[in-house]
């Protein structure tokens, strides 16, 4: 697989990423958060087959299938139909939250487990413990109700 | 008791909200529209009073371009583009050639040149959001040659904007502090200014823009260029996303209302253009579409995307009324009325023309394309 990146100045990153078949696929990462996927056929350069459009946070969840870490179940102690009926979240730590530098157990809510922490440029931190202590930046990958999923978003941003 | 300003804001918002759904019906982008509201409304809209939202507009809009084309991009583009930008840049030369054939002492052709010469940052990259055309080749190029125009355009506004003497050397100075600034103090300050509150940055990324917008202005150098290399520094203090995404709508609204009392002053200040005005600004359109065919040769498009990167580089904007303004002051009424010819005219026409490309280009086969298309 060939990747090729390039800045789009005012508009984002713009991804080539030509795959052992000869396809290829265009992803433009737009300031706004929005994703614009574009797939040629190979030897095709000019007209798309297909277009996607995804918001910020569609594209994570793909990422997050493509990946195929966040969906094992081992991740949750549970069964996969059991994940399947809650919700997942992915909640970014804004710079100016109150959960910068603190403990991720300080912010423990009842019903919403805490399955990985991603932080820019080191490898995906899964199951954290207690302890750790989160940065302006991380995102934390949470599952539970959606209700218990809320409320822990709301401690998070407040 | 409310104040007046707040009805001239409510007309014009009714205005441009009305022009920009006409537009979006039919699937276009709103700028042109603004400009043309403002057209219709002329003499009637009362500037003065919708101040200080269109000035605060503008520098906002100059603050974001330097904020995404600032010269560390330099480093980020490819060779092709690069070079495909130095085509672009003959074009700054060849428009003071064409100053001083018309009569102009140096520092209006200059004025000229950099008239005919830059396009529009702010104006291209909506319109390439709104058609949905970032994905595309001649995107890559054309957002590339920008970077290099708008850092050429803010040096020769450094060297012009000053008048003489004082004024040139503070602006240089001023200018000079601002870019260490951002090269040195900016990742040395950015990790304490990543725990800062949205709040904070806002309202401190607000004071700094217009705060060095009043500087340049007091030492008689181009307020343009401070709001410009504002952006810049925040760009270096590692701010780039958040202040794009916090500024994003408030800029948005200052620039629509901009663009609206451009519309509505242009007349008055094109109304004793002579042919020579007219012709410059014809000159100046046409004179960059070889040069850029050229340069998006160099830079590896097919004939196709070349026809569509010349065109995209067509819309004038921010940085022509900025040079025009100054030509203004300055004395060289000709320079402005141009700068405003071209502005009215090249939004419209570089909008429609980007619009329905793909229709009229769109039969051209690529020579490198290579196999014929599966249906």
């Amino acid at each position: 697989m060939r990747v090729e990146e390039a800045v789009l100045p005012g508009v984002g990153r713009k991804y080539t990423i030509s795959v052992r078949s000869g396809d290829r696929i265009v992803v433009v990462v737009h300031h706004s958060g929005g994703r614009e996927l574009q797939y040629y056929e190979k030897g095709e350069l000019e007209e798309p087959v297909a277009t996607l459009d995804l918001t910020d946070e569609e594209a994570r969840e793909l990422g997050a299938i493509l990946a195929g870490v966040l969906f094992a179940p081992e991740a949750v102690g549970d069964t996969r139909t059991k994940l399947a009926a809650e919700s997942l979240e992915w909640v970014r730590i804004e710079p100016g939250s109150p959960a910068v530098r603190q403990q991720i157990g300080d912010f423990a809510t009842s019903g919403v487990h805490t399955l990985a922490v991603l932080r820019g440029g080191e490898a995906l931190l899964p199951n954290p413990a207690p302890e750790t202590v989160l940065q302006a930046g991380d995102t934390l990958v949470v599952a539970g109700s959606r209700e218990a999923v809320e409320r822990f978003v709301q401690k998070v941003r407040a | 008791m409310i104040h007046p300003s707040v009805e001239a804001f409510a007309l014009a918002a009714v205005l441009l909200a009305l022009g920009a759904a006409l537009v979006h019906r039919l699937r276009f982008p709103p700028l042109p529209a603004y400009l043309l509201v403002g057209l219709a409304l002329g003499e009637r809209l009362d500037i003065e009073t919708l101040e200080p939202l269109p000035s605060l507009g503008l520098l906002l809009l100059l603050f974001s371009v330097g904020l995404e084309f600032g010269p560390d991009r330099l480093g980020q583009l490819s060779q092709r583009v690069l070079r495909a930008g130095a085509w672009d840049a003959l074009a700054l030369p060849l428009g003071a050639g064409l100053g001083l054939a018309t009569g102009l002492d140096w520092r209006g052709a200059l004025l000229l040149g950099g008239i005919l010469y830059v396009s529009s940052s702010a104006v291209i990259v909506k319109l390439i959001l709104d058609l949905r055309r970032a994905s595309s080749p001649e995107s890559e190029m054309t957002l590339g040659v920008l970077v290099f125009e708008d850092l050429v355009v803010a040096f020769l506004l450094v060297l012009l904007g000053g008048g003489s003497g004082m004024g040139l050397l503070g602006g240089m100075g001023l200018a000079f502090a601002y870019w260490m600034a951002a090269r040195w103090l900016g990742p040395r300050l950015s990790r304490g200014i990543e725990g800062f509150s949205n709040e904070l940055v806002l309202l401190a990324g607000a004071a700094l823009v217009s705060g060095s917008a009043s500087l340049f202005h007091s030492i008689g150098a181009s307020e343009g260029v401070g709001a410009f290399l504002c952006g810049m520094v925040a760009a270096g203090l590692g701010l780039r996303e958040r202040l794009e995404h916090l500024f994003g709508p408030v800029r948005d609204l200052g620039v629509a209302l901009f663009f609206l009392t451009v519309g509505a002053q242009a007349l008055g200040l094109i109304q004793g253009a002579g042919g020579l005005a007219v012709g410059l600004a014809v000159i100046g359109l046409l004179a960059k579409l070889p040069l850029n065919l050229w340069g998006a040769k160099e830079a590896g498009l097919n004939p196709k995307r070349q026809r569509y990167a010349a065109i995209y580089l067509l819309p004038r904007g921010e940085f022509n009324l900025v040079l025009g303004t100054l030509a203004l002051h300055q004395g060289y009424l000709l320079v402005a009325q141009v700068a405003v010819i071209l502005v009215l005219v090249s939004i419209p026409l570089g909008s429609v023309l980007m619009r329905y490309a793909p229709e009229w280009f769109g039969k051209l086969r690529s020579s490198a394309g290579g196999s014929p298309r599966r249906v």
